[in-house]
């Protein structure tokens, strides 16, 4: 029962990020787990200091943790389920002996849990390191998701050839865009890491390390379902073995009620069916007291605060407002940007070109695992948005696509030293071409007509650098001048204020040659070899 | 003698009377231009109808399309723009050209296009696959991995020696080139012959490594499609080839088996960037004929213009 809940959940988490993509219909809340999380919610709400409508949504858990206990752990977390079933997979048969370090390791997760806290309130936000939710959208986004489209496409091909002999038109043509991330082995070496130790005892990570656990299980104990073993308990132990959290005392009546997540495994295996977990609204008395040492909380409680003033520090942190990275449309400012981001990678995985990357230093200690365009690898495509959309703290704000339109991320800055055009004279109209807001219009200069960028109407989307085919380093890049952070209002209203225009602007070219005060004979028929340059004065093409 | 004479009479009384329907079958107004061999049809009206009209006035499909067999087309669904951008297509032109080929017995039509932006996004603002969806054995599929691709030599190139172009074009039996008329801030207008870069790999060192009018024609001389209708229903002005720019609706079907002749004539169309050019001002067009691979002056072609 419990396992197929635990499946269950993980199912729907899993179906959740697949439907993170462009297409995701506005009623759909992708990021609902991760809304769930009071952790993240927390982390958030303190390291921005205002109060976040999506994070409310951890209220939910809140609440039915006060009421039932912490069945989280058990029954909803994913990150759980997936750590059960890798431990039945590859732990199954290990002989485990436990730790005899257990009560002071079990603190850990407390230890964690005031160090992340006390971080968001000096403005940093930390707790996506080890929130298990928050990992695993990680973990989703950098390794099982591109693993994923690796392995179906690796599948088409095999089968290709049987596809044409069908006939099957579709699927003989069928490739998923691969997409690829910068941090995917980091993310995998921890996440490995994180199952790895359930070598040592069953859900290691949920008993010693979880931040999560930690708060859900400081809130527990008025739940009502609590173990209750009766009289024909013999002391056999199979409990005590048993149990996933090592929340069975040593006399096997006792619970470490924090500890407990109510997965009912004990009794499951009592011989004796002595073990219930019957419903009663008795509080505290037979609740243990948490393992906290006076001196252990000190200690975190210092440790999050040097966190939080490390993080502002070279070389953990980069100069004030010297950032130079492109973030998404519709960022909050950079600092606020920063606090309120929780690093879950949805926002990259819905991306629909790919061209959001997690940070690893770019941005500093605070920055690491943070969204960032990476114009080279690919732009931002006019007609999506869902990036604002599956942001579960609004880092990134939920915009319309007028708004997300005038959400400039930069401006593109033409290099011309590296220039086709500019630099060797050759016939080149990529950036031209792709440009979707007419940003880039030709000149005539010095014989030949030349790409210039009209900043006013570039709103950084990237597709210039992307495409320029100038090897290595793009001839034209994106860079963050002029970008528009708002943390309220409308994008709209404020690109207007500063005259900015993304709009379609027909006939600009025409205006162009006007300006070149260039006319056309009618009817004159020139019979120039195709050889010769071309004509500096009139449109590309003709001669 | 007299049975002779009957005979005689009957025989040719039966070739009178079968000359006499058949001609009855040709002699109907519309056929009367297939009779005349026009180069070029040129046909005003709504999508459906232009094409329709264009594609009858050339002769009927089946004058291309044998049963059974495998047709490409080539729209320009290389932009994720709505129709009305005029950056790619028209869907209901491509739909009835599709639609013609399934008619005329061909047993798979496969629409194919190499999109510059995100292939999804392409197909479904472009609207195309949409309007083909409910035509049995037609499959709108962009094709942007390299395994799709394959490389042939160009004997007759300038530039180019080899190209990797869409293996399916190689297999296939009969190419129809079905371009939107657009400006080009490189080539100055994106027609037919342009849109053939749509069929190859590489299409970026078209434009950095090579001189793209040149290769555009070296192109051409391997990748002949046998009919081209170039879609001016809309006609992208300036801001081409992606828009946004201006938008002229010429209301034109323009069908022909004569590439360059084509293209040639929807030089013609609309002003360019605001200035009425031929196709004789246009670098690849000119090329092109010079290295004979079509004509390109229209007023030496046998035009036909109707109304649909």
């Amino acid at each position: 029962m419990r396992s197929f809940i635990q499946a269950l959940s993980l199912l729907l988490f899993s179906i959740f990020f697949v439907f993170a993509t462009y297409k995701l219909p506005n009623w759909l809340p992708a990021d609902i787990y991760l809304r769930l999380d009071p952790l993240l919610g927390m982390n958030a709400v303190f390291a921005a200091r205002e109060i976040i409508a999506r994070a409310l949504w951890a209220l939910v858990t809140i609440g039915a943790t006060l009421f039932i206990g912490r069945f989280f752990c058990a029954y909803v977390c994913p990150t759980g389920a997936s750590i059960d079933f890798l431990d039945f997979l590859f732990f199954r048969k290990k002989k485990r002996s436990g730790l005899k370090v257990e009560v002071s390791l079990r603190r850990t997760k407390y230890f964690l849990l005031v160090i992340f806290i006390v971080a968001a309130l000096t403005g940093l936000s930390l707790a996506f390191l080890m929130d298990p939710i928050s990992l695993l959208t990680r973990f989703y986004t950098f390794f099982i998701y591109p693993l994923a489209i690796t392995l179906i496409n690796l599948i088409l091909d095999l089968l290709r050839p049987l596809f044409q002999a069908l006939g099957w038109v579709t699927l003989s043509h069928l490739h998923y865009f691969q997409s690829v991330y910068y941090m995917t082995a980091i993310t995998l070496l921890i996440v490995g890491g994180i199952v790895f130790l359930n070598r040592f005892v069953p859900r290691f990570w949920c008993r010693y390390l979880c931040p999560l656990g930690a708060f859900l299980s400081l809130i527990s104990p008025l739940g009502i379902f609590k173990r209750r073993v009766n009289e024909d308990c013999n002391e056999c132990l199979k409990c005590q073995k048993a149990c996933p959290m090592g929340a069975v005392t040593e006399d096997p009546r006792g619970t470490r009620l924090p500890e407990c997540i109510q997965c009912r495994t004990c009794a499951k295996v009592c011989p004796q069916n002595a073990i219930t977990f019957p419903a009663s609204l008795s509080l505290g008395g037979e609740y243990s007291k948490i393992d906290f040492s006076r001196r252990g909380f000190l200690y975190s409680l210092a440790g999050g605060l040097g966190m939080g003033f490390v993080a502002t520090q070279t070389p953990f942190a980069l100069k004030q407002s010297k950032h130079q990275l492109l973030r998404p449309p519709g960022a909050i400012p950079e600092t606020e940007f920063l606090r309120t981001c929780i690093r879950c990678g949805e926002c990259m995985k819905s991306c629909l070109t790919n061209t959001l990357q997690p940070c690893l230093w770019e941005s500093g200690f605070s920055g690491l695992w943070t969204p960032k365009m990476d114009p080279r690898l690919a732009p931002c495509d006019q007609n999506c948005y869902v990036c604002g959309k599956v942001c579960p703290t609004q880092a990134i704000r939920s915009l319309s696509l007028e708004e997300k339109t005038h959400a400039k991320v930069g401006t593109a800055v033409l290099r011309k030293e590296m220039c086709l055009v500019w630099a060797e004279n050759k016939i080149c109209l990529i950036c031209d071409e792709i440009c979707p807001y007419n940003a880039i219009v030709f000149r005539p200069v010095e014989g030949y007509r030349r790409p210039v960028v009209v900043p006013s109407k570039c709103n950084g989307c990237g597709f210039c650098e992307q495409r320029c085919p100038v090897k290595g380093e793009s001839a034209i890049v994106v860079v963050p001048n002029g970008e528009i952070r708002l943390k309220e209002g409308s994008y709209v209203k404020e690109a207007r204020k500063l005259q900015l225009e993304f709009k379609p602007d027909p006939g600009d070219d025409k205006f162009i040659l006007e300006e070149s005060g260039f006319k056309v004979e009618e009817n004159k028929e020139k019979s120039t070899l195709p050889t010769e340059k071309p004509q500096p004065k009139k449109p590309k093409g003709f001669l | 003698m007299k049975e002779e004479d009957q005979t005689i009479t009957r025989r040719k009384f039966l070739k009178t009377a079968a000359a006499g329907v058949a001609l009855g079958l040709v002699g109907g107004p519309s056929f009367s231009f297939a009779k005349e061999e026009y180069d070029l049809a040129v046909i005003s009206g709504e999508p459906v109808a232009a094409t329709k009209k264009a594609l009858e006035a050339i002769g009927g499909m089946s004058r291309f399309v044998r049963k059974g067999q495998r047709v490409v087309l080539k729209p320009n669904m290389s932009f994720a723009r709505t129709p009305d951008f005029s950056a790619t297509t028209h869907p209901l032109v491509v739909a009835t050209v599709a639609q013609a080929c399934v008619e005329a017995g061909a047993q798979q039509v496969l629409v194919l296009d190499h999109t510059l932006q995100r292939a999804e996004l392409c197909l479904e603002r472009t609207g195309i696959p949409e309007a083909c969806k409910n035509i049995p054995g037609v499959h709108v599929l962009a094709l942007q991995e390299r395994k799709f691709f394959g490389e042939i030599k160009i004997p007759q190139g300038k530039v180019l020696e080899r190209v990797e172009v869409m293996k399916e074009i190689v297999d296939s039996h009969l190419l129809i080139n079905i371009p939107v008329a657009k400006s080009h801030s490189a080539t100055g207008v994106s027609l037919g012959l342009k849109g053939l870069m749509g069929m190859i790999w590489d299409r970026e060192s078209f434009h950095s490594q090579y001189n793209i009018n040149q290769a555009i024609a070296d192109l051409a001389t391997v990748i002949k499609p046998q009919l081209t209708i170039l879609d001016a229903t809309r006609a992208l002005a300036s801001g081409g080839p992606g828009g946004p720019g201006e938008v002229k609706n010429p209301n034109l079907i323009i069908a022909g088996i004569d590439p360059v002749a084509v293209d040639s004539y929807g030089v013609t169309v609309v002003p360019w960037y605001g200035q009425n050019f031929k196709g004789r001002q246009v670098e690849h067009l000119l090329i092109a004929h010079q290295r004979g691979l079509g004509k390109i002056d229209i007023d030496q072609l046998k035009i036909l213009k109707e109304k649909a």
